[in-house]
């Protein structure tokens, strides 16, 4: 027995509105885990032990001067671009035309590529060492935090723009609802993060 | 992400589905691992002098999650999502097959989706951690048997304590909801299964999945630092400790996925005319114990995520010299930490509650008051974790509000003792091990409720603290109250899970075993810990030996008294008295379905009318 092998028994609105749900409770976890994150960091920063919040020069590295804070809001616009294109697909589903749902989906499926692309070269091209001190530390746990939600929205998105080119969207429209929660919630972590990081 | 079909597509042939078992999963988890291994070491670069041993971690870490993704791409977690990323949901005959559909015992090694096979599963899992468990805690007690210990290395020694405890309290937090949470508790709200089948199948096999990684961590020095792993402790100790850092990782996705799966149950699918008021106090135990996992688990899990970046890429979030704070480690775990305690404590409580009104054949008193003490308790808990570091130094002003959170919690705790005693008040008591084991919970549950108060209380704490009378103190409260409760929802429900009653007699003679066991073992230590005797120790001063050697003793008859238990359940299971209908004659719908259940539990859903505890009322 599974909610499959009964739903056929229940109204696509009942199943949709028990998915919401999950996946609302699914984030309250993560949520909880990305608010840790941002205690982590403005305690790190504010404890600031040993002076090494941002390490001084000595005669073994150069002084450890924070990251721009462009790349993470970068980011962040790269996501809400896509959340506005998963936005404009659901319209189009929301108005039964199939064609526009493709499109949008297609379209936040390229920004979520686009993005992770962003973070990982972000990641990759960091001027210090993981070792640098409480800052960087922060810095890299928010960069691969945010380098994982890429992933799962990148999968997500493009099982989104799959199906909605299969055609599976036409009867009942509930999964794009859903996947926009996570597109809403992708913005609001990398925002959490943009904003702590701008704050060194 | 669940899915509801839209195009059925059958697969032609043999579904994957249909070759993915737990032997297939152990061979891809062992053989990923295996490979990541041998990669790992030939590809890794070679630690620098400025940072040591980092690479040893990275490659133990690395091994360690191609484990878990084998595993559970072995046990075909992965099909459902990748089916619907390709737009190929899974069909009607897939779904009755994951089921486990007219499978037999095949379907408890498989990645079964029916809430019944799961919970089972737990149940059985369930015995094993408790046996792994209580082997090890005979171990540290036949060391401490005398004062010189010394027969077990202290190395070895330090980890036996750490496994003992991380294997307890995660046996502690699934002990109830685990097989009850999942085999009754939907059918006890009118539901054909859970809202998620499939995430509820991907929450018990991550369980399966964390235990090699501590297993695996046993063989790499173990785990040298207590339950706590505090840093940076922890970020010192072998690499055993990667193992405890990996469990304790997928552990908290498990409880995570679990908690949303669980919530999502029962506010969505209550059959009709099952109101909050009418909802049993159970499924409010459940629900309370698992929503407050969902905020609390992912906090441990930062805090081990951090940790292993510390082992392994020599980040600085615990480092004091590289600008880290152990403060930090302390604050994350104990925000999950006391959440965790009424995590296992609530439903444990709420299933004796649930059958104080069976018993006494009277309503169950002020439910209102009961619902108003789960939600207390629950709230309040997620403001008192700071109380474990009176002594840590930090934040010392916050001392007075930690000990008025921690305080106030008794208020919420003695209404739900009150809802018990005004149940059992007066009533016609039908005496059997379940209702023993109320009033064993009475008097334990106090003894561990009152003993909590004087550490609650900062000028108390600061003689007792890392004291024999902690740990006392904590088992007199998870194993006194918790695994009590456990045992009696474990007999009380046997005949709905089994068809079998559990043998009246071995029920009785564990429980005096069990009960007698403990108080002897823990009043012991309690005098132990008030004379001053440190815990986590290896050998003592002579002074302690009679409370040490009276401890011990209680520790042999507390495994006595599981073995017959044991005994009980495997011979009740195989060869007891077939149980009638409803043998308690409750009123909750569990009873209702009979034996064997059903696939979908029930042929037309229930219509609930009134509430489950009407005994002796009109019309009841």
């Amino acid at each position: 027995m599974s909610v499959e092998t009964h739903a056929h028994h229940e109204h696509p609105d009942v199943v949709g509105s028990r998915n919401r749900l999950g996946v609302i409770l699914l984030l309250v976890a993560d949520i909880a885990f990305a608010l840790s994150m941002v205690f982590v960091y403005f305690y790190l920063r504010g404890q600031n032990v040993n002076n090494m919040w941002l390490p001084a020069a000595t005669e073994e590295h150069a002084v450890v001067t924070p990251l721009s804070a462009s790349p993470g809001w970068t980011v962040t616009a790269i996501v809400t671009f896509g959340l506005l294109a998963h936005f404009y697909g659901l319209k189009g589903a929301r108005s039964k035309n199939q064609t526009q749902l493709k499109l949008g989906s297609l379209v936040a499926f390229v920004a979520s590529v686009v993005a992770i692309v962003y973070q990982f070269n972000t990641i990759a091209t960091a001027p210090f060492t993981f070792s640098d001190g409480a800052y960087v530390s922060c810095f890299y746990m928010f960069a691969i935090l945010n380098f994982v939600h890429l992933a799962l929205t990148v999968f997500i998105s493009l099982g989104n723009w799959n199906r909605a080119r299969l055609g599976i969207y036409v009867s009942d429209h509930w999964h794009v609802d859903i996947v926009r929660v996570w597109w809403v919630w992708m913005v609001v972590s990398s925002l959490l993060g943009a904003f702590a990081l701008s704050n060194p | 992400m669940t899915t509801v079909m839209s195009k059925p597509v059958s697969a032609p042939g043999k579904s994957i589905i249909e070759k993915l078992n737990f032997f297939t999963a152990l061979a891809l988890g062992a053989i990923s691992a295996i490979v990541v291994w041998r990669l790992a070491l030939q590809f890794l670069p070679e630690d620098t002098e400025v940072r040591l041993f980092t690479r040893e971690d990275k490659i133990t870490l690395l091994s360690m999650t191609a484990w878990l993704v084998g595993f559970m791409t072995g046990i075909g977690a992965l099909v459902g999502p990748f089916r619907w990323l390709m737009g190929k949901d899974l069909s009607h005959e897939e779904n009755m097959f994951l089921a486990g559909k007219d499978m037999g015992i095949k379907r408890y090694f498989r990645y079964t989706t029916d809430h019944k096979v799961i919970g089972i599963q737990y149940l059985v899992i369930i015995m094993v951690i408790f046996g792994i468990g209580g082997i090890l805690a005979m171990l540290i007690r036949t060391n401490l048997g005398s004062s010189e210990g010394g027969w077990i290395h202290p190395q070895a020694y330090n980890s036996i304590v750490g496994t003992h405890g991380i294997i307890m309290i995660v046996g502690t937090i699934i002990m109830v909801t685990g097989p009850f949470g999942n085999f009754i508790m939907p059918i006890m709200i009118g539901a054909r299964d859970m809202a998620f089948p499939r995430l509820n199948a991907l929450s018990f096999w991550l369980i399966v999945a964390a235990a090699v990684p501590l297993l695996w961590g046993q063989f790499l020095g173990g785990i040298s630092t207590g339950w706590t792993a505090y840093n940076p402790l922890a970020s010192q100790a072998p690499l055993g400790m990667d193992g405890y850092i990996m469990f304790i990782c997928i552990f908290a996705i498990s409880t995570m996925v679990a908690g949303a799966n669980i919530t999502t149950t029962v506010v969505r699918m209550r059959a009709k005319g099952m109101t909050w008021n009418r909802t049993p106090i159970f499924v409010y135990g459940v629900v309370a114990s698992v929503a407050l996992g969902l905020p609390a688990f992912p906090v441990f899990f930062l805090s081990q995520i951090m940790s292993a970046m510390d082992r392994a890429l020599d980040t600085s979030f615990y480092n004091t010299a590289g600008g880290g704070s152990g403060w930090l480690y302390e604050n994350l775990f104990w925000i999950m930490g006391h959440p965790e305690v009424y995590v296992i404590l609530i439903p444990a409580i709420a299933a004796l509650m649930e059958m104080a009104p069976v018993f006494t054949r009277r309503p169950l008193f002020s439910f209102n008051v009961a619902v108003m003490g789960i939600a207390g308790i629950s709230g309040l808990s997620v403001l008192v974790w700071a109380h474990h570091m009176y002594l840590s130094g930090w934040a010392p002003l916050l001392n007075t509000p930690f000990m008025l959170t921690t305080e106030l919690i008794s208020i919420p705790t003695g209404m739900l003792f009150l809802v018990l005693v005004g149940t059992l008040w007066r009533g016609r008591l039908w005496m059997t091990m379940p209702t023993m084991s109320i009033f064993a919970l009475l008097w334990n549950f106090m003894i561990g409720g009152i003993t909590g108060i004087y550490l609650s209380d900062v000028p108390a704490d600061a003689f007792l603290h890392g004291s024999m009378y902690v740990t006392a103190h904590f088992h007199y409260t998870l194993i006194g109250a918790g695994l009590t409760g456990a045992l009696a929802a474990l007999v009380y429900w046997f005949p709905a899970m089994t068809g079998r009653m559990f043998d009246k007699k071995l029920s009785w003679v564990a429980f005096w075993i069990v009960q007698i066991g403990f108080n002897i073992a823990f009043i012991g230590m309690f005098t132990v810990g008030l004379a001053g005797q440190p815990r986590r120790v290896e050998a003592y001063a002579s002074t302690f030996n009679t409370g040490n050697m009276i401890t011990t003793g209680g520790a042999y008859l507390i495994m006595s008294g599981m073995l017959v238990l044991l005994y009980g359940v495997i011979s009740s299971w195989k060869s007891g008295v077939k149980a009638p209908k409803n043998p308690w004659q409750a009123k909750t719908l569990e009873w209702t379905v009979g034996y064997p259940v059903p696939l979908e539990n029930f042929e037309v859903l229930p219509t609930v009318t009134s509430d489950p505890y009407g005994y002796g009322k009109a019309q009841s």
